[in-house]
């Protein structure tokens, strides 16, 4: 197994402001899986996804990575992970915003030894033209297709998105899921997607649904539809 | 109802104390400092003013060669003036040191005792207190010369020497290596009355009403005595610098003081500027929402206002406090270190309180006001939307992808934060000044003697003594005391070569007067290498002509001392001597000119001591230790400052570096958590935001030290120029620069820690805040 999640705990807060917000967690993910994690507002989905990014710790139970455990390892070695295996796509793009559209790419790309190139991702992603501007003259659409290039130039093996399309309109939404939907396909990256848009769900491999901090629904979609089939 | 947001100030006060402290500390520390000296300098301005008045203090004084008789003061009195005795004597102490003892005085120039007692029976002597600080002497202490001893009972300042002249024509007092004293009647004549000098003090029975009346009446009265007696020096008290200097340059540090103050704020303004920028920037959400409520934009401004101009005002209060208190104390320590000032009694100082608490605080307000308002111009749709670039989006500027993106990055950087970076230019430049002037001193002052050392015009000058009436007053009298003059001071020592000298003053002007020595030259002279046969034209001194700005071909115009007779002299060439304001002619041409006679000489150079000439012809002896007297006053009444000076300007530099770099950190905080998320580490990071930062920084140092010394080339020549007679030339050691660059790096180098620190403390979380 890839992604292994084994009895993850994680609580915020002490004494009686204490909230378990995930409450032992088990869950397996495969190579190239897609993955969408659902759920209502509070569920621990964004708690999960920042676990299993490093950039979270948990309270309780494990994390394997490719056989890398994620809570024996100190800041530096989970740097070096995030650096070998993680893409991270935000809904809040999170571009830099002092640096130009193909500047950012460069940021991501610097991180691996064999990053894809540059130029025909700016292709790919429909932004080449744009690659002089800043992030605050490119529109919502245009700076996520920027932190989707910045997130997969360094072929990441595990891509994680939080709600990347929670600040986009319909039409721009379904270009972003179409990228990640390509990229999942043609660089064979595995997606973990947390998302309130419960129609993704018919893109992916896996369903996960949660509530309250424990999985109620694990199921892996027998007939799932192109991001362009969606609707919602 | 009061605005619920000033419940925010004190939230906003500590979680931003650390830049609130150390502004404060700066604030505190300047404040203090420049309030402390505007106090002590204003209360012993004050003192030193009322002490012509408190210690009656003479109107000038002359030096006769005999007590001059009942009928002949009766007749000086007629002028009306009532004369003094006070009568001195110079002895040479053991230590190496000249002291000038007199009687102690009870009508006019009387003394301020400081510590100890007065002496009260023959072998009990109170000396200057400088003097003694200078020399290391205690009250009980033994001075002693030769077999004489006296035991010191106390410390005095002495009204007509509060600057340490031995002779009014030094360029430089000096109180290391001679003061004054005073002694009971019995023990003075106890003295050796051989060396009486019989020097009158002159009270006008009516007061001069102004400086002008003042100087017709002295050359009225120069005049009289000319008529009276033969007079060996004539000083009214305008132009006697032991009595007037001190006044002159305690005011003149003023302006200098205020303009570190005010530099000093507004800089801070501008860092304050620069923080409320990015504070609007990280609330412009909150900002857009109190203004769509119906908040005024003058209700925001008076809010983001707020704490700086508090802290300036806390600033002010405990400056104000320290001002008064401590560090009045240290200022006033820095005046004792150069003067020998009488007691003073703090005086509150109206001045003082607008400089250091009226003045800062409307600037931070004029700053801050005028940099929120332009901020909070837009309108709250725009800061709702987080769109605060007012006016077209900025395009960015093209970097060559061939740049690796580092270089690029660091580049982004820079630009993103240039506003910060010439704050930072300006901060350098400033506080580089500061260190610049600390540093330099020293050198300055070492190479001076150096200089002097190796450009000597002799080893030995000796200035032999010309009566003042051979040059004024009775006609035959002068001819006779030159005829005398001219036998009694042949040498048969044949390193000796004599010349003749006299003595004009530079035209007045805004700077202080220079007293120019011309010296006569014999043809072929072994000591003065320069072409001065043909007579059509002079040499001056390489200290005249880097005072003064004067070239070959430049005309000279100089004038008599005490009168209005102008000489003018057109500059032949310029003769390598930085010892003195000086002018060099064929002898016969200066002896013509000042119709002094054919044989008329004054001194001799001599490389070797000249011991059989006698003493009482020998005015003065110019060798190292005198010509070097100006540097080594220097020395040690500035020397001590230096240190301080040094320090502040490192805790300015920091305190400017620091609160910058952290500013560009924190905006930059969101950047930075996602680089680490993205999977760099703090070291790498650390060279994307802290060598940007350094980039700038060692660009500052290295562009900012032509101007620094740009800068120190026209504030040191405005310094020697007003603070000293002579000239001491700004040399600048090559290592200075090293130093300053080192210093500047070193001191960086402690902020980078910090700031490696605080990158490594962005929480990952940052970026995960819902902040486009």
């Amino acid at each position: 197994m890839f992604l292994e999640i084994k009895g993850i705990k994680k609580s915020f807060g002490t004494g009686d402001s204490r909230v378990n917000v995930l409450k032992g967690l088990d869950l397996e993910i495969e190579r190239g899986e897609f993955c969408v994690l659902l759920g209502p507002s509070g569920s621990g989905k964004s708690t999960l996804l920042n676990i299993i990014g490093g950039i979270d710790g948990a309270d309780e139970g494990s994390i394997t990575i490719d056989g890398e455990q994620l809570e024996d390892m100190t800041e530096k070695k989970l740097s070096l992970y995030r650096r070998k295996h993680l893409g991270y796509i935000f809904q809040m793009y999170n571009l830099i915003p002092n640096l130009t559209l193909r500047e950012n790419i460069e940021v991501g790309a610097y991180l691996s030894d064999r990053p894809l190139d540059v130029d025909e991702l700016m292709h790919t992603l429909g932004i080449y033209e744009h690659q002089n501007k800043l992030p605050n003259q490119l529109s919502g659409g245009q700076q996520q297709r920027t932190a989707i290039g910045r997130a997969i130039v360094k072929n990441p093996d595990i891509l994680l998105c939080d709600e990347p399309t929670g600040a986009l309109d319909y039409n721009t939404s379904k270009e972003i899921l179409k990228l990640i939907e390509t990229v999942n396909q043609k660089y064979g990256n595995t997606i973990v997607m947390v998302t309130h848009n419960d129609a993704i769900k018919d893109m992916a491999d896996r369903v996960v649904k949660l509530r309250d901090g424990m999985i109620r629904k694990n199921y892996c979609n027998e007939h799932k539809l192109s991001a362009s089939e969606l609707e919602w | 109802m009061k605005s619920p947001l000033r419940k925010r100030l004190p939230r906003e006060l500590k979680s931003e104390i650390g830049k609130y402290l150390v502004v404060l500390i700066l604030m505190i520390a300047t404040i203090g400092f420049v309030s402390g000296f505007l106090v002590a300098d204003g209360s012993m301005l004050k003192a030193y003013n009322e002490g012509f008045e408190k210690y009656k203090i003479e109107d000038g004084n002359f030096r006769v060669k005999k007590k001059i008789t009942k009928s002949q003061r009766e007749n000086i009195e007629k002028n009306g003036v009532t004369l003094y005795e006070n009568f001195y004597l110079e002895e040479a102490l053991d230590n190496g040191s000249t002291m000038r003892i007199f009687k102690n005085r009870e009508e006019v120039n009387l003394v301020c005792l400081m510590e100890g007692k007065l002496p009260e029976k023959a072998g009990e002597m109170a000396i200057d207190r400088m003097y003694a600080d200078n020399n290391g002497i205690s009250v009980g202490d033994t001075l002693k010369s030769g077999s004489k001893e006296w035991k010191v009972t106390g410390f005095v300042a002495l009204s007509d020497y509060s600057c340490l002249f031995q002779n009014n024509n030094d360029s430089m007092f000096d109180a290391v290596k001679f003061g004054v004293s005073i002694v009971t009647p019995e023990e003075f004549e106890s003295l050796d009355q051989k060396k009486l000098q019989y020097s009158y003090s002159w009270v006008y029975d009516k007061a001069p009403k102004n400086e002008k009346q003042e100087k017709k009446m002295s050359e009225d009265l120069m005049e009289a005595l000319g008529e009276e007696v033969t007079l060996e020096s004539f000083v009214p008290q305008y132009l006697n610098q032991a009595i007037t200097f001190t006044g002159d340059d305690m005011g003149s540090d003023r302006a200098m003081m205020t303009m570190l103050l005010y530099m000093i704020i507004v800089i801070i303004a501008f860092v304050f500027g620069i923080t409320i920028s990015n504070t609007i920037r990280k609330e412009a959400g909150v900002i857009g929402t109190l203004r769509a409520s119906g908040y005024t934009r003058k209700e925001l401004i008076g809010h983001y206002m707020a704490l700086p101009v508090i802290v300036t005002l806390i600033g002010a209060v405990i400056g104000n406090i320290l001002g008064y208190t401590a560090l009045k104390n240290v200022c006033a320590g820095m005046y004792y270190g150069s003067y020998s000032l009488p007691t003073y009694v703090t005086v509150w100082n109206a001045d003082a309180f607008w400089m250091t608490t009226v003045v800062p605080v409307l600037i931070m307000l004029v700053v801050n006001y005028g940099i929120l308002r332009y901020k909070l111009r837009l309108s709250p749709l725009k800061f709702l939307r987080r769109d605060l670039s007012g006016s077209r989006r900025k395009r960015a500027v093209r970097l060559s992808p061939k740049l690796g993106i580092f270089h690029r990055f660091r580049l982004r950087v820079i630009f993103q934060n240039m506003s910060n970076y010439i704050v930072l230019f300006i901060g350098i430049i400033f506080a580089n000044l500061l260190l610049f002037f600390g540093l330099l001193l020293p050198s300055v002052l070492s190479h001076y003697q150096q200089d002097i050392q190796s450009n000597m015009l002799a080893k030995y000058q000796y200035m032999l003594e010309v009566p003042v009436s051979a040059m004024s007053g009775n006609k035959l009298d002068s001819m006779l005391e030159l005829l005398q003059f001219s036998y009694g001071t042949k040498t048969e020592n044949e390193d000796a070569e004599a010349f003749s000298a006299y003595s004009l003053e530079t035209l007045p002007s805004k700077y202080k007067t220079d007293e120019v020595i011309l010296y006569g030259i014999k043809p072929d002279s072994k000591y003065i290498d320069a072409d001065l046969e043909d007579g059509d034209g002079v040499y001056i001194s390489s200290a005249y002509a880097e005072k003064f700005l004067l070239k070959s071909g430049d005309s000279i115009t100089l004038k008599e001392k005490y009168e209005k007779t102008k000489y003018t002299f057109e500059v032949k060439g310029i003769y390598k001597y930085s010892g003195g304001i000086c002018v060099f002619m064929p002898q016969e041409q200066l002896n013509d000119t000042f119709d002094l006679g054919n044989d008329y000489f004054s001194g001799y150079f001599s490389n070797s001591k000249i011991k059989d000439i006698d003493g009482k012809y020998i005015g003065s002896v110019l060798d190292l230790e005198a010509l070097t007297k100006i540097s080594r006053q220097l020395d040690v009444s500035m020397g001590n400052m230096m240190g301080m000076v040094n320090a502040f300007a490192i805790g300015i530099y920091m305190v400017v570096i620091y609160l910058l770099s952290k500013i560009i950190i924190e905006k930059n905080a969101q950047a930075i958590s996602m680089t680490k998320i993205l999977g760099y580490t703090n070291g790498e990071i650390s060279r994307l935001y802290i060598w940007s930062t350094t980039i700038v920084v060692i660009i500052c140092l290295l562009l900012s030290l032509p101007i620094e010394k740009a800068v120190m080339n026209v504030l040191f020549r405005e310094m020697m120029l007003t603070s000293i007679s002579g000239w001491i030339a700004l040399w600048i050691d090559p290592k200075i620069y090293v130093e300053m660059f080192l210093i500047g790096i070193g001191t960086y180098a402690v902020v980078a820690i910090l700031e490696y620190r605080r990158i490594k403390h962005v929480p990952m979380g940052e970026a995960l805040k819902n902040v486009e």
